[in-house]
Protein backbone atom coordinates (compact mmCIF):
# COMPACT_ATOMS: atom_id res chain seq x y z
CA UNK A 1 0.00 0.00 0.00
CA UNK A 2 0.90 3.14 -0.93
CA UNK A 3 1.88 6.27 1.67
CA UNK A 4 -1.19 8.37 -0.53
CA UNK A 5 -3.24 5.38 0.17
CA UNK A 6 -2.66 4.92 3.85
CA UNK A 7 -3.10 8.64 4.36
CA UNK A 8 -6.46 8.65 2.42
CA UNK A 9 -7.65 5.71 3.88
CA UNK A 10 -7.76 7.44 7.28
CA UNK A 11 -10.61 9.80 5.55
CA UNK A 12 -12.32 7.52 3.76
CA UNK A 13 -15.17 6.07 6.47
CA UNK A 14 -16.41 10.24 6.68
CA UNK A 15 -16.31 10.51 2.97
CA UNK A 16 -19.62 9.10 1.96
CA UNK A 17 -21.41 11.68 4.05
CA UNK A 18 -19.55 14.50 2.55
CA UNK A 19 -18.02 15.89 6.42
CA UNK A 20 -14.80 15.96 5.45
CA UNK A 21 -13.16 19.46 5.02
CA UNK A 22 -13.28 20.90 1.35
CA UNK A 23 -9.92 20.10 1.01
CA UNK A 24 -9.80 16.33 1.85
CA UNK A 25 -13.26 16.25 0.15
CA UNK A 26 -11.69 17.04 -3.00
CA UNK A 27 -8.13 14.52 -2.47
CA UNK A 28 -10.00 11.84 -1.52
CA UNK A 29 -12.29 11.96 -4.75
CA UNK A 30 -9.66 12.44 -7.10
CA UNK A 31 -7.59 9.75 -5.45
CA UNK A 32 -10.13 7.40 -5.51
CA UNK A 33 -11.01 8.14 -9.60
CA UNK A 34 -7.47 6.88 -10.06
CA UNK A 35 -7.12 4.20 -6.52
CA UNK A 36 -8.86 0.26 -7.69
CA UNK A 37 -7.70 -0.30 -4.01
CA UNK A 38 -9.08 2.25 -1.97
CA UNK A 39 -12.32 1.95 -3.77
CA UNK A 40 -12.22 -1.11 -2.38
CA UNK A 41 -12.13 0.09 0.76
CA UNK A 42 -14.52 2.30 0.47
CA UNK A 43 -17.40 -0.13 -0.90
CA UNK A 44 -16.09 -2.70 2.18
CA UNK A 45 -17.00 0.09 4.52
CA UNK A 46 -20.58 1.62 3.16
CA UNK A 47 -21.18 -2.35 3.84
CA UNK A 48 -20.49 -2.19 6.93
CA UNK A 49 -22.53 1.06 7.24
CA UNK A 50 -25.44 -0.64 5.64
CA UNK A 51 -25.38 -3.76 7.56
CA UNK A 52 -24.92 -1.43 10.96
CA UNK A 53 -28.56 1.17 9.51
CA UNK A 54 -30.23 -2.56 8.23
CA UNK A 55 -29.55 -4.30 11.53
CA UNK A 56 -32.94 -4.41 13.57
CA UNK A 57 -33.38 -2.31 16.76
CA UNK A 58 -35.15 -3.05 19.59
CA UNK A 59 -38.80 -2.07 19.08
CA UNK A 60 -40.74 -2.99 22.30
CA UNK A 61 -44.56 -2.96 22.04
CA UNK A 62 -46.71 -0.58 23.65
CA UNK A 63 -47.05 -2.58 26.77
CA UNK A 64 -43.09 -2.46 27.34
CA UNK A 65 -43.33 0.94 27.29
CA UNK A 66 -46.24 1.47 29.51
CA UNK A 67 -44.80 -0.51 32.09
CA UNK A 68 -41.71 1.33 31.45
CA UNK A 69 -43.89 4.35 32.18
CA UNK A 70 -45.72 3.21 35.06
CA UNK A 71 -42.29 2.36 36.80
CA UNK A 72 -40.57 5.11 36.03
CA UNK A 73 -43.54 7.23 37.14
CA UNK A 74 -43.42 5.07 40.64
CA UNK A 75 -39.56 5.54 41.22
CA UNK A 76 -39.89 9.56 40.12
CA UNK A 77 -42.72 10.13 42.62
CA UNK A 78 -40.91 8.02 45.71
CA UNK A 79 -37.65 10.37 44.63
CA UNK A 80 -40.10 13.57 44.95
CA UNK A 81 -41.56 12.35 48.56
CA UNK A 82 -38.50 10.75 50.13
CA UNK A 83 -35.58 13.04 48.52
CA UNK A 84 -34.61 16.10 50.44
CA UNK A 85 -35.08 19.10 48.13
CA UNK A 86 -31.83 18.95 45.66
CA UNK A 87 -29.47 22.40 46.81
CA UNK A 88 -30.13 24.57 43.56
CA UNK A 89 -26.47 25.46 41.83
CA UNK A 90 -24.64 28.23 42.73
CA UNK A 91 -26.10 31.42 40.27
CA UNK A 92 -23.96 31.83 37.38
CA UNK A 93 -21.88 35.13 38.20
CA UNK A 94 -22.88 37.82 35.95
CA UNK A 95 -19.37 39.88 36.36
CA UNK A 96 -17.29 36.38 34.27
CA UNK A 97 -13.71 36.76 35.00
CA UNK A 98 -11.59 33.65 35.32
CA UNK A 99 -10.46 32.65 39.16
CA UNK A 100 -6.32 33.06 38.26
CA UNK A 101 -6.89 36.75 36.42
CA UNK A 102 -8.50 37.70 39.61
CA UNK A 103 -5.66 36.20 41.89
CA UNK A 104 -3.48 38.85 39.83
CA UNK A 105 -5.09 42.41 41.37
CA UNK A 106 -5.26 40.32 44.88
CA UNK A 107 -1.35 39.68 44.51
CA UNK A 108 -0.15 43.90 43.48
CA UNK A 109 -2.92 44.69 46.63
CA UNK A 110 -0.35 42.64 48.71
CA UNK A 111 2.51 43.85 47.64
CA UNK A 112 1.70 47.11 47.51
CA UNK A 113 0.74 46.78 51.43
CA UNK A 114 3.88 45.47 52.24
CA UNK A 115 6.11 48.00 50.39
CA UNK A 116 4.01 50.69 51.91
CA UNK A 117 4.54 48.83 55.57
CA UNK A 118 7.88 49.06 55.08
CA UNK A 119 7.82 52.51 53.68
CA UNK A 120 5.80 53.93 56.39
CA UNK A 121 8.14 54.66 59.25
CA UNK A 122 5.18 54.64 61.63
CA UNK A 123 4.09 51.14 60.96
CA UNK A 124 0.94 50.03 63.03
CA UNK A 125 1.86 46.24 64.18
CA UNK A 126 5.54 47.24 65.93
CA UNK A 127 6.16 48.94 69.44
CA UNK A 128 7.23 52.18 69.12
CA UNK A 129 11.22 52.48 68.92
CA UNK A 130 12.85 54.24 71.46
CA UNK A 131 14.34 57.69 70.35
CA UNK A 132 18.21 57.40 70.15
CA UNK A 133 20.29 60.53 71.02
CA UNK A 134 22.42 61.27 68.89
CA UNK A 135 24.92 60.19 70.80
CA UNK A 136 23.96 56.42 71.30
CA UNK A 137 24.04 56.79 68.06
CA UNK A 138 27.28 57.58 67.46
CA UNK A 139 28.63 54.49 70.15
CA UNK A 140 26.17 52.13 67.96
CA UNK A 141 28.18 52.95 65.06
CA UNK A 142 31.64 51.93 66.85
CA UNK A 143 30.65 49.30 69.11
CA UNK A 144 34.36 48.48 69.66
CA UNK A 145 35.83 51.35 71.04
CA UNK A 146 36.18 51.00 74.82
CA UNK A 147 34.02 52.79 77.07
CA UNK A 148 36.15 55.62 78.18
CA UNK A 149 37.66 56.65 75.44
CA UNK A 150 38.52 59.96 74.56
CA UNK A 151 35.44 61.90 74.24
CA UNK A 152 33.27 61.99 70.73
CA UNK A 153 33.90 65.38 69.24
CA UNK A 154 29.86 65.83 69.47
CA UNK A 155 28.48 69.25 69.98
CA UNK A 156 27.87 69.96 73.55
CA UNK A 157 24.68 69.82 75.04
CA UNK A 158 23.57 73.88 75.67
CA UNK A 159 22.81 73.27 79.38
CA UNK A 160 25.36 71.18 80.77
CA UNK A 161 24.15 71.30 84.43
CA UNK A 162 20.91 69.38 83.23
CA UNK A 163 20.29 66.19 85.19
CA UNK A 164 17.22 64.24 84.93
CA UNK A 165 16.16 62.50 88.02
CA UNK A 166 14.43 59.01 87.78
CA UNK A 167 12.48 58.01 90.73
CA UNK A 168 11.95 54.43 91.59
CA UNK A 169 8.51 55.27 91.49
CA UNK A 170 8.66 55.85 88.04
CA UNK A 171 7.64 59.93 88.45
CA UNK A 172 10.24 62.43 86.13
CA UNK A 173 11.61 64.38 88.57
CA UNK A 174 13.21 66.77 85.91
CA UNK A 175 15.24 69.17 87.89
CA UNK A 176 14.87 73.19 87.21
CA UNK A 177 17.87 72.39 83.88
CA UNK A 178 16.05 69.62 81.79
CA UNK A 179 18.83 67.30 80.92
CA UNK A 180 16.87 64.13 79.51
CA UNK A 181 19.38 61.22 79.45
CA UNK A 182 16.82 58.34 78.67
CA UNK A 183 19.14 56.40 81.14
CA UNK A 184 22.50 55.82 79.35
CA UNK A 185 24.71 57.49 81.32
CA UNK A 186 27.63 56.43 79.72
CA UNK A 187 26.88 58.01 76.86
CA UNK A 188 26.37 61.54 78.44
CA UNK A 189 29.36 61.19 80.47
CA UNK A 190 31.12 60.56 77.18
CA UNK A 191 30.17 63.50 75.35
CA UNK A 192 30.97 65.65 78.73
CA UNK A 193 34.46 67.68 78.70
CA UNK A 194 35.98 66.65 82.17
CA UNK A 195 34.72 69.68 84.44
CA UNK A 196 31.17 69.21 83.38
CA UNK A 197 31.34 65.23 84.01
CA UNK A 198 32.59 66.29 87.82
CA UNK A 199 29.66 68.70 88.11
CA UNK A 200 27.14 66.15 86.81
CA UNK A 201 28.26 63.09 89.10
CA UNK A 202 28.57 65.57 91.89
CA UNK A 203 25.09 66.26 91.65
CA UNK A 204 23.92 63.15 90.86
CA UNK A 205 25.83 62.30 94.37
CA UNK A 206 24.11 64.33 96.42
CA UNK A 207 20.76 62.83 94.72
CA UNK A 208 21.94 59.81 96.14
CA UNK A 209 22.57 61.39 99.51
CA UNK A 210 18.90 63.10 99.75
CA UNK A 211 17.51 59.74 98.70
CA UNK A 212 15.64 60.97 95.56
CA UNK A 213 18.13 59.17 93.58
CA UNK A 214 19.93 55.48 93.33
CA UNK A 215 22.26 54.49 91.18
CA UNK A 216 20.12 51.61 90.84
CA UNK A 217 17.49 53.25 89.42
CA UNK A 218 19.63 54.80 86.75
CA UNK A 219 19.92 51.57 85.14
CA UNK A 220 23.60 51.80 83.79
CA UNK A 221 26.59 49.84 84.65
CA UNK A 222 28.05 53.06 86.19
CA UNK A 223 30.27 52.33 88.52
CA UNK B 1 -44.83 22.34 23.86
CA UNK B 2 -41.44 23.19 22.95
CA UNK B 3 -38.77 21.40 24.89
CA UNK B 4 -37.31 24.59 26.30
CA UNK B 5 -40.79 25.09 28.07
CA UNK B 6 -41.15 21.52 29.20
CA UNK B 7 -38.06 22.14 30.96
CA UNK B 8 -38.41 25.02 32.54
CA UNK B 9 -41.84 23.55 34.05
CA UNK B 10 -39.70 20.52 35.04
CA UNK B 11 -37.46 22.34 37.36
CA UNK B 12 -40.05 23.94 39.26
CA UNK B 13 -41.23 20.40 39.98
CA UNK B 14 -43.63 19.47 37.63
CA UNK B 15 -43.87 15.78 37.38
CA UNK B 16 -46.29 15.83 34.41
CA UNK B 17 -44.25 17.78 32.32
CA UNK B 18 -41.06 16.03 32.69
CA UNK B 19 -43.00 12.65 32.26
CA UNK B 20 -43.81 14.84 28.67
CA UNK B 21 -40.08 14.87 27.80
CA UNK B 22 -39.74 11.05 28.80
CA UNK B 23 -42.45 10.08 26.59
CA UNK B 24 -40.26 12.21 24.08
CA UNK B 25 -37.13 10.62 24.81
CA UNK B 26 -37.65 7.45 25.55
CA UNK B 27 -37.00 5.16 22.65
CA UNK B 28 -34.35 6.98 21.25
CA UNK B 29 -32.42 6.84 24.89
CA UNK B 30 -33.21 2.99 24.87
CA UNK B 31 -31.94 2.51 21.76
CA UNK B 32 -28.83 4.10 22.62
CA UNK B 33 -28.55 2.18 25.46
CA UNK B 34 -29.58 -0.95 23.59
CA UNK B 35 -26.44 -0.69 21.58
CA UNK B 36 -23.82 0.38 23.91
CA UNK B 37 -24.56 -2.77 26.54
CA UNK B 38 -26.30 -5.05 24.04
CA UNK B 39 -28.61 -6.14 26.56
CA UNK B 40 -32.67 -5.25 26.62
CA UNK B 41 -33.38 -6.01 30.02
CA UNK B 42 -30.58 -3.99 30.95
CA UNK B 43 -30.92 -1.18 28.36
CA UNK B 44 -34.44 -0.89 29.95
CA UNK B 45 -33.15 -0.16 33.56
CA UNK B 46 -30.43 2.37 32.55
CA UNK B 47 -32.85 3.85 30.41
CA UNK B 48 -34.70 4.68 33.81
CA UNK B 49 -31.64 4.88 35.54
CA UNK B 50 -31.04 7.76 33.15
CA UNK B 51 -34.16 9.47 33.27
CA UNK B 52 -34.05 9.24 37.07
CA UNK B 53 -30.85 11.68 36.99
CA UNK B 54 -32.09 13.50 34.63
CA UNK B 55 -34.87 14.39 36.90
CA UNK B 56 -32.72 14.79 40.21
CA UNK B 57 -30.06 17.35 37.84
CA UNK B 58 -32.88 19.29 35.92
CA UNK B 59 -32.10 22.11 38.29
CA UNK B 60 -28.49 22.71 37.49
CA UNK B 61 -29.29 22.16 33.72
CA UNK B 62 -28.57 25.59 32.57
CA UNK B 63 -30.41 25.62 28.89
CA UNK B 64 -27.02 26.39 27.34
CA UNK B 65 -27.09 22.84 25.19
CA UNK B 66 -30.13 20.96 23.50
CA UNK B 67 -31.93 18.56 26.40
CA UNK B 68 -31.77 15.93 24.21
CA UNK B 69 -28.22 16.66 24.13
CA UNK B 70 -27.90 16.86 27.94
CA UNK B 71 -29.78 13.44 28.07
CA UNK B 72 -27.41 11.71 25.73
CA UNK B 73 -24.78 12.39 27.96
CA UNK B 74 -26.06 11.14 31.45
CA UNK B 75 -27.11 8.23 29.31
CA UNK B 76 -23.94 7.16 28.06
CA UNK B 77 -22.47 8.26 31.39
CA UNK B 78 -24.91 5.34 33.01
CA UNK B 79 -23.86 2.64 30.29
CA UNK B 80 -20.01 3.12 30.98
CA UNK B 81 -20.52 2.89 34.41
CA UNK B 82 -22.70 -0.39 33.86
CA UNK B 83 -19.60 -1.63 31.39
CA UNK B 84 -16.96 -0.67 33.71
CA UNK B 85 -18.98 -2.61 36.47
CA UNK B 86 -19.54 -5.37 34.18
CA UNK B 87 -15.68 -5.61 32.73
CA UNK B 88 -14.87 -5.58 36.78
CA UNK B 89 -17.32 -8.53 37.97
CA UNK B 90 -17.43 -10.50 34.68
CA UNK B 91 -20.61 -10.82 32.90
CA UNK B 92 -19.86 -12.51 29.59
CA UNK B 93 -21.52 -11.47 26.29
CA UNK B 94 -23.03 -14.29 24.12
CA UNK B 95 -23.64 -12.64 21.05
CA UNK B 96 -26.01 -14.99 19.88
CA UNK B 97 -28.93 -13.43 21.75
CA UNK B 98 -29.33 -10.36 19.79
CA UNK B 99 -30.31 -11.88 16.78
CA UNK B 100 -33.90 -10.41 16.31
CA UNK B 101 -34.53 -10.28 12.61
CA UNK B 102 -37.22 -11.73 10.44
CA UNK B 103 -36.66 -11.40 6.96
CA UNK B 104 -38.41 -12.53 3.61
CA UNK B 105 -36.99 -15.79 2.47
CA UNK B 106 -35.34 -18.41 4.97
CA UNK B 107 -32.33 -18.28 2.73
CA UNK B 108 -31.92 -14.98 3.39
CA UNK B 109 -33.05 -14.58 6.58
CA UNK B 110 -30.00 -17.10 7.77
CA UNK B 111 -27.87 -15.08 5.78
CA UNK B 112 -29.05 -12.10 7.32
CA UNK B 113 -28.95 -13.92 10.46
CA UNK B 114 -25.32 -14.81 9.98
CA UNK B 115 -24.68 -10.78 8.54
CA UNK B 116 -25.79 -10.11 12.13
CA UNK B 117 -24.97 -12.30 14.62
CA UNK B 118 -21.13 -11.15 13.42
CA UNK B 119 -21.83 -7.19 13.44
CA UNK B 120 -22.85 -7.91 17.32
CA UNK B 121 -20.22 -10.27 17.88
CA UNK B 122 -17.94 -7.14 16.58
CA UNK B 123 -19.64 -4.12 18.08
CA UNK B 124 -18.98 -5.82 21.28
CA UNK B 125 -15.48 -6.05 20.70
CA UNK B 126 -15.26 -2.35 20.37
CA UNK B 127 -14.45 -0.29 22.94
CA UNK B 128 -17.59 1.70 24.45
CA UNK B 129 -16.78 4.93 22.96
CA UNK B 130 -16.07 3.96 19.80
CA UNK B 131 -19.47 2.11 19.91
CA UNK B 132 -21.15 5.15 20.83
CA UNK B 133 -19.61 7.77 18.55
CA UNK B 134 -21.03 5.15 15.81
CA UNK B 135 -24.58 4.79 17.28
CA UNK B 136 -24.85 8.75 17.61
CA UNK B 137 -23.34 9.31 14.25
CA UNK B 138 -25.56 6.38 12.40
CA UNK B 139 -28.48 5.69 14.46
CA UNK B 140 -28.77 8.87 16.23
CA UNK B 141 -27.98 11.48 13.23
CA UNK B 142 -25.81 13.60 15.59
CA UNK B 143 -23.48 15.62 13.73
CA UNK B 144 -19.72 15.70 14.76
CA UNK B 145 -19.82 18.74 16.96
CA UNK B 146 -23.53 17.62 18.49
CA UNK B 147 -21.35 14.09 19.11
CA UNK B 148 -18.39 16.34 21.09
CA UNK B 149 -21.32 17.63 23.29
CA UNK B 150 -22.07 14.66 24.15
CA UNK B 151 -18.67 12.68 24.59
CA UNK B 152 -16.69 15.64 25.27
CA UNK B 153 -13.48 16.59 23.33
CA UNK B 154 -13.97 18.43 19.78
CA UNK B 155 -15.43 17.46 16.50
CA UNK B 156 -12.79 17.19 14.54
CA UNK B 157 -11.96 14.26 17.66
CA UNK B 158 -15.52 13.09 17.21
CA UNK B 159 -15.01 12.45 13.44
CA UNK B 160 -11.42 10.59 14.17
CA UNK B 161 -12.72 8.63 16.49
CA UNK B 162 -15.95 7.55 14.47
CA UNK B 163 -13.38 7.06 11.59
CA UNK B 164 -11.41 4.65 13.79
CA UNK B 165 -14.35 2.81 14.96
CA UNK B 166 -15.46 2.08 11.30
CA UNK B 167 -12.09 0.76 10.22
CA UNK B 168 -11.94 -1.38 13.34
CA UNK B 169 -15.28 -3.18 13.22
CA UNK B 170 -15.11 -3.45 9.81
CA UNK B 171 -11.70 -5.19 10.23
CA UNK B 172 -13.59 -7.22 13.41
CA UNK B 173 -16.86 -8.17 10.79
CA UNK B 174 -13.93 -9.98 8.72
CA UNK B 175 -11.56 -11.62 11.30
CA UNK B 176 -14.82 -13.01 13.30
CA UNK B 177 -14.52 -16.71 12.18
CA UNK B 178 -10.91 -16.22 13.47
CA UNK B 179 -11.68 -14.70 16.64
CA UNK B 180 -14.76 -16.92 17.43
CA UNK B 181 -11.75 -19.93 17.01
CA UNK B 182 -9.28 -18.47 19.00
CA UNK B 183 -11.80 -17.11 21.75
CA UNK B 184 -13.58 -20.55 21.85
CA UNK B 185 -11.45 -23.61 22.16
CA UNK B 186 -12.93 -26.38 19.88
CA UNK B 187 -14.28 -28.53 22.82
CA UNK B 188 -16.26 -25.50 23.34
CA UNK B 189 -17.74 -24.77 19.54
CA UNK B 190 -18.63 -28.40 19.49
CA UNK B 191 -20.38 -28.10 22.96
CA UNK B 192 -22.11 -24.51 21.81
CA UNK B 193 -23.07 -26.62 18.21
CA UNK B 194 -24.50 -29.64 19.77
CA UNK B 195 -27.03 -27.42 22.41
CA UNK B 196 -28.41 -25.50 19.34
Amino acid sequence: MKWRCTLIQRWLPAYPDGDLPSFWQGMVRSHLEKCPACREELAGLEAVIMNLKAAPRPEPDQAFWDNFNRELHLKLAQSVQSAPSVPEPPPARSFKIPYYLLGAPALAGLLLWVAFGYLNPERPGLPPQPQLSQEQKALEKTPAAPRLAAPVPVPAPEKSEAVVMVSQNGHDMHGEDDLDLDGDLDSTLAGMTETEREAFLKKVRQHEKDGSCTRKSLAVSWA
Amino acid sequence: MTDPQLVARAQEGDLPAFEELVKKYQREIYGLAYRLVLDAEEAKDLTQQAFMQAFVHIKGFRQQAQFRTWLFRIAINQCYNYLKNRKKFGDPVDCDEYVLVGEDSPEEELVAQEDHRRLYAALSRLPAKQRAVITLKLEQGLSYEEISKVLGGTAGAARVNYCQALKTLKKYMQNEDDYEVAVHPYTKMVTRVSRR
